[in-house]
């Protein structure tokens, strides 16, 4: 068994979900801030994640080719909709008295999201960076599919060898990893929301 | 009609309810009153069994309840909450006919009797009843609960604290229909509250309640004139205006820093006084110390000269009240007076001092609202 | 036009397995979910257990359960199904039990009040309130099974990923296309279709009103 191909299949994960961050959290912000284009932002992400993984993988290839490019382009969009759905819904919530009384100190909006608002939001922009985590090591799988590796690749194999050792040991690596990041990222969770 | 006997109720050692029991004629509006945790509503969810007791017997219209089919009870209660409870998903006259289409009413009865119970209070049939709960003003909303609670005219209907969340105008339109659809219809009710004016406006008969006992059943008069615990009339005190109102005296709202002058004073250095404190009105007193009446600087210059003492000018019979009279009763001669003030005497009809419109509006309104 | 000459039917065919392996397993968990849900609420001490163990199959990526019941039973299309279904239900129960529990406890004490019995409040009360977010998890958990079921070419049972698959392996971007767009369309529309049947079905009270 070679390990390093669960390593593979983290680092896909990992980059997507970080570049999903650096784009997603601004356009939840951003979807916060501008009700005229809100309705876009939110549709366009919704529609991303309805496309089916392997179709939007395909899709890419096209342009990029094959290749880890194509697969961390295609798992960022996918993983879109939690990240900025959660960064839209966590800074719409935060206490309306905490915004006024921000607004009443003289804050400028700049300030009171990045001082107030986002770390109050933050639990709930973090469940969104779990469920997009959760999704994506899913997703990942079709990675092999256009030249990105991981355990896709594996259970790929397995199946067409029928071989139940290779099948056994994808299903169950991917089953533990999606099964420790989600209790991992839950805790984390916890401990955040009783700071807020 | 309803009727308790030794009715216990009890969450683990905690017991809500100690073996109380009590009697509710037809036609009855009873009132169910105590601070929280009374066990007053404990007390009204048992009549349609949403609470099981623990012990004793409870009889609806001669019926043991508890050997009675929980759902065909209720269909003969009508039941309100103060939550509300409209079901959202429901349109208004879907809602009024709720019991009525389980108790097999056709269609037409069950709009003839939405149509009916929708005039009573005010409410247009054509423009409401195909309307959802939420497109309906918080007042229309409890009107409607009412009416639902109505609908299949029970003889028995059921309040707890309907009118809790409403807003005071509201709240006592709401009460004034109630005791009108009481009027028209002869309903048992027996209605939950901890507001002791509403309890005070609406009941015939008012069961107080204090840590799972009840502590008196009496009549509105009667629990105000004879409370049965020091508890109750504190209760009273606490919670209603009106109460409190009753028990203020004249004193209460008495200004002390009144600017009086012995009768021998004489008329120069009277209008000094007046001169210096800006008043135009000097209360006179007789040697002893005794109201002796009042001067007006009009009445100074009437009498044209600057000699003599204010005791040789007729004093102005001006309005007074004792200090130990009941407020009410001096505001109310207040009110017919064209006089400016009032002065409140002691006992020994000494000068204790004066009321003034301003300082009475003034204290009314600390009273009403000072401790709010 | 020469692509659709040659591939049009067996677009159509895969398209209609695609929908067969959707519509089936979204069914079946459909039915599983709102039986499993409604139970569920009406013990919530012992939810609050189950469901928690419940929600790991849900974590799980939805090959895992292809990927071993393709050992179990095999090349069939009824390990696509059942692998979906499984797949399919814990959106839909997470929500049916959700929505039941959060309905207005003043509600249920109200249909109660009014002497509805336990299976008319769940029926005209509870189960109409809950409706919003049921079809929120069934449109979940049709989304997710169009996405999954592209794996049925993985074992070769066919649907819109064996085009796609095709086309990856062979370096054919017609083919690519031709299976990712159809797989994109049905998913968007699928979750139109369900967005439109619920703004049909939900209560007009639900809605919000200005």
């Amino acid at each position: 068994m070679d390990f390093s191909i669960v390593w593979e299949h983290l680092f896909l994960v990992f980059m997507s979900v970080l570049f999903s961050l650096i784009i997603g959290l601004p356009l939840g912000v951003l979807a916060y801030l501008k009700a005229p284009i809100r309705k876009i932002i939110l549709w366009i992400v919704e529609v991303l994640q309805t496309i089916p993984a392997l179709a939007l993988l395909g899709l890419i290839m096209i342009v990029f080719g094959a290749g880890k490019l194509t697969v961390i382009i295609g798992l960022v969009l996918y993983s879109l909709l939690p990240i900025v759905h959660n960064t839209y819904i966590g800074l719409q919530g935060v206490d309306s008295g905490i915004k006024e009384a921000g607004k009443g100190m003289g804050l400028t909006q700049m300030d009171r999201l990045i001082s107030i608002e986002i770390p109050l939001a933050f639990p709930m922009i973090f469940t969104g960076i779990r469920i997009a985590t959760i999704t994506t090591i899913g997703a990942a799988i079709f990675a092999t599919s256009v030249g990105g590796g991981g355990l896709g690749s594996v259970i790929y194999r397995g199946i067409r060898t029928q071989n139940m050792d290779l099948i056994l040991f994808g299903t169950l690596a991917l089953m533990i990893m999606a099964i420790f990041f989600d209790i991992l990222m839950t805790w984390v969770n916890k401990h955040l929301e009783k700071q807020v | 009609m309803i009727r308790f006997e030794n009715v216990r109720k009890q969450y683990g050692d905690n017991i809500v309810l100690k073996d109380i029991s009590f009697h509710i004629e037809p036609g009855e509006f009873v009132v169910l009153i105590g601070p929280s945790g009374c066990g007053k509503t404990t007390t009204l969810k048992s009549i349609n069994r949403l609470i099981v007791p623990e012990g004793g017997k409870i009889y609806v219209d001669g019926k043991d309840i508890s050997k009675i089919d929980p759902v065909q009870l209720r269909r003969g209660i009508g039941y309100v909450i103060q939550q509300i409870g409209l079901f959202p998903n429901m349109t208004i006259e879907q809602n009024i006919g709720v019991v009525p289409k389980r108790l097999d009413y056709s269609k037409e009865e069950i709009t003839k009797i939405t149509k009916d119970l929708m005039k009573m209070v005010g409410m247009d049939y054509d423009q409401y009843a195909n309307k959802y709960p939420s497109q309906l003003s918080g007042g229309q909303q409890q009107r409607i609960g009412v009416l639902r609670a109505l609908a299949a005219s029970p003889p028995i209907v059921l309040m707890d604290e309907p009118f809790g969340a409403l807003d005071p105008m509201t709240r006592t339109v709401l009460q004034k229909e109630i005791l009108s659809l009481q009027k028209k219809l002869k309903k048992t009710i027996v209605f939950v509250t901890h507001d002791m004016d509403e309890a005070l406006d609406l009941a015939d008969k008012i069961i107080f309640m204090n840590e799972g006992n009840i502590a008196q059943i009496a009549s509105p008069e009667e629990m105000l004139n004879n409370p049965a615990s020091d508890m109750i009339r504190d209760f009273m005190r606490n919670t209603s205006i009106s109460a409190e109102r009753l028990d203020l005296t004249a004193g209460d709202f008495t200004k002390s820093d009144v600017v009086t002058a012995y009768k021998d004073k004489s008329i120069r250095a009277a209008t000094d006084i007046m001169a210096r404190n800006k008043i135009d009105s000097l209360v006179i007193k007789n040697d002893d110390g005794t109201y002796a009446g009042v001067v007006t600087i009009k009445a100074i210059r009437r009498h044209g000269k600057s000699t003599g003492t204010i005791g040789d000018l007729k004093p102005y019979e001006n309005i007074t009240a004792s200090i130990k009279e009941d407020a009410k009763k001096t505001f109310d001669k207040f009110y017919d007076s064209p006089d400016n003030f009032i002065v409140v005497l002691n006992e020994d009809n000494t000068v204790a001092g004066f009321i003034t419109k301003s300082s009475m509006a003034i204290a009314m309104a600390d009273t009403l609202w000072g401790d709010m | 036009m020469n692509f659709f000459n040659i591939y049009g039917e067996r677009l159509i065919s895969a398209i209609q397995t695609h929908l067969f392996y959707v519509f089936t397993s979204v069914g079946i968990g459909l039915l599983v979910a709102l039986i499993l849900g409604i139970l569920l609420s009406r013990v919530p001490q012992y939810a609050k257990i189950i469901m928690p163990i419940l929600s790991i199959f849900q974590t799980i990526p939805g090959i895992v359960f292809i990927g071993l019941l393709f050992l179990i039973l095999g090349m069939v299309p009824i390990t696509v199904i059942t692998a979906l279904s499984i797949y399919a239900v814990f959106p839909i129960l997470k929500n049916t039990y959700t929505g039941l529990l959060d309905v207005d406890p003043a509600l249920i004490e109200a249909a109660k009040g009014s002497g509805m019995s336990p299976m008319e409040s769940l029926i005209e009360v509870e189960l109409p309130l809950a409706l919003t977010s049921i079809f929120a998890g069934l449109k979940m958990s049709t989304i997710y099974t169009v996405n999954w079921a592209v794996l049925a070419a993985m074992i070769g049972l066919g649907g819109l990923g064996e085009f796609i698959y095709i086309g990856i392996t062979s370096n054919d971007n017609q083919m690519i296309l031709a299976g990712a767009i159809p797989s994109a369309i049905m998913a968007i529309l699928l979750s139109l279709l369900i967005d439109f049947v619920s703004h049909l079905i939900i209560p007009k009270g639900l809605r919000r009103v200005g």
